[in-house]
């Protein structure tokens, strides 16, 4: 059984616990990081097989460290999908450009997220054989 | 005449008749040839017309017995044509027991989908509240606590536009200690502006406006926080996010947890930094 690996990264603590608690009964396991700087880090150190990344943190923000995640050969595949809590068009158009491969908006809607992290990973039966 | 004469007369008589009868016998010979070719001709003819009778009669046989056969043929034909049709009408039967069997089963599917989305949205409400309660009461320094209020306010119900109001322990006035993209003079703008809104908060009654619309004003949410009846403070929400279609029950579930549970831990907070003050001094 091959668990897929994914980085949580926000500088939220509640919203951490409740992404946690969404996917902490799939097969994955998850890492977390509560700033643009330390998501880039841990991505390179741990090669995650998805990225839900915060827009807006402290010392780093989200689409910087998207596109800094882009451009590092290792983890330049890794599907990145943008937690935000502005899902305008002009703001979803800057994830675009910055490498992002999806979003969700805030506050999360359980099945929403699922359905889009199983899109990426496959579903729990797949991801499970 | 004499008698010699005589004889020699009917001698010649007899020759005449014999030569006349034989003359007779030859023409009849004649005849009985020709008619003996004509007969031998007529006997070829019919025994042609016999050899073609007869192919008549095998082919007429076998045409009788090709018609017997294409009859059989045709007779299984005709059995298997309705055998098919049995087949085909019991098949269409099942096909029928089938497709009923598929819209139950689609419907039973449908339900189950349903059930699942109930399901994980209860549990995504559970969750909510868990996540909230639990963020509350995970510590009690008092920056932590106002900060948490705003989180749940912004991450999990929606909304980017709050203030955390304090009643002042000496004058009881109610004062901004916190806020997030609110600032004092939008607090005194707002909708009825702070007096309506202290007025609302001394009632002690948790206010929440399910249509306040999206306007830079609109009141959504004014969270009463009490310690037993006293009234320590309140949390006001403003606008809710764009994207975000209009309060959810879960929201005012959170907002009746935020009214019990971030008071207290506030109010612990308060107390805890008191007596680390006490401490300290």
């Amino acid at each position: 059984m091959k668990r897929k690996k994914i980085l949580l990264v926000d500088d939220s603590n509640t919203i951490l616990m409740m992404e946690k608690f969404i996917l902490k009964n799939g097969p994955y396991d998850l890492v977390t990081a509560s700033n643009g700087e330390e998501a880039v880090s841990k991505a390179s150190e741990h090669i995650p097989d998805l990225i839900l990344l915060d827009v807006i943190m402290p010392k780093m923000g989200g689409f910087d460290a998207c596109r800094l995640i882009r451009n590092n050969e290792a983890t330049s595949n890794i599907p990145i999908i943008m937690v935000t809590t502005r899902g305008e068009a002009a703001n979803v158009e800057i994830g675009w450009a910055n490498g992002c491969t999806d979003y969700v908006t805030k506050p999360i809607n359980t099945i929403e997220l699922l359905a889009k992290v199983r899109s990426y990973l496959g579903t729990t039966e797949e991801v499970a054989s | 005449m004499s008698a010699e004469e005589k004889g020699r007369s009917y001698i010649d008589v007899v020759r005449d008749e014999l030569r006349q009868y034989t003359h007779s016998l030859l023409r009849e010979n004649e005849k009985l040839r020709a008619m003996s070719t004509a007969l031998e001709s007529d006997k070829r003819r019919l025994e042609l017309e016999i050899i073609e009778a007869r192919d008549v009669l095998e082919q007429r046989e076998e045409l009788r017995s090709a018609v017997a056969s294409f009859n059989s043929a045709r007779s299984e034909l005709l059995n298997e044509l309705a055998s098919a049709k049995r087949e085909r009408d019991g098949a269409t039967q099942e096909l029928d027991r089938l497709r009923a069997k598929f819209d139950d089963v689609a419907q039973e599917n449908e339900k189950y989908v349903t059930q699942y989305h109930q399901i994980e949205h209860h549990s995504s409400n559970l969750s909510n509240l868990y996540v909230a309660s639990y963020q509350l009461h995970s510590s009690v320094d008092r920056r932590t606590i106002l900060e948490t209020i705003q989180e749940i306010v912004v991450n999990l119900i929606g909304s980017e536009e709050v203030a955390i109001l304090e009643a002042d322990s000496e004058t009881g006035d109610f004062r901004m200690v916190a806020s997030f993209g609110v600032d004092a003079a939008r607090l005194n703008r707002a909708n009825s502006g702070h007096a309506q809104i202290v007025k609302r908060i001394a009632a002690g009654e948790l206010f929440i406006d399910d249509v306040a619309g999206y306007e830079e004003d609109a009141l959504t949410a004014l969270v009463p926080l009490k310690i037993e009846e006293r009234v320590i403070g309140a949390i006001v929400v403003f606008r809710l996010l764009e994207h975000k279609q209009g309060l959810q029950p879960v929201d005012h579930e959170l907002f009746e947890l935020l009214a019990v549970h971030a008071s207290t831990a506030l109010h612990c907070a308060n107390l805890h930094e008191a007596s680390a003050l006490a401490v300290v001094s």
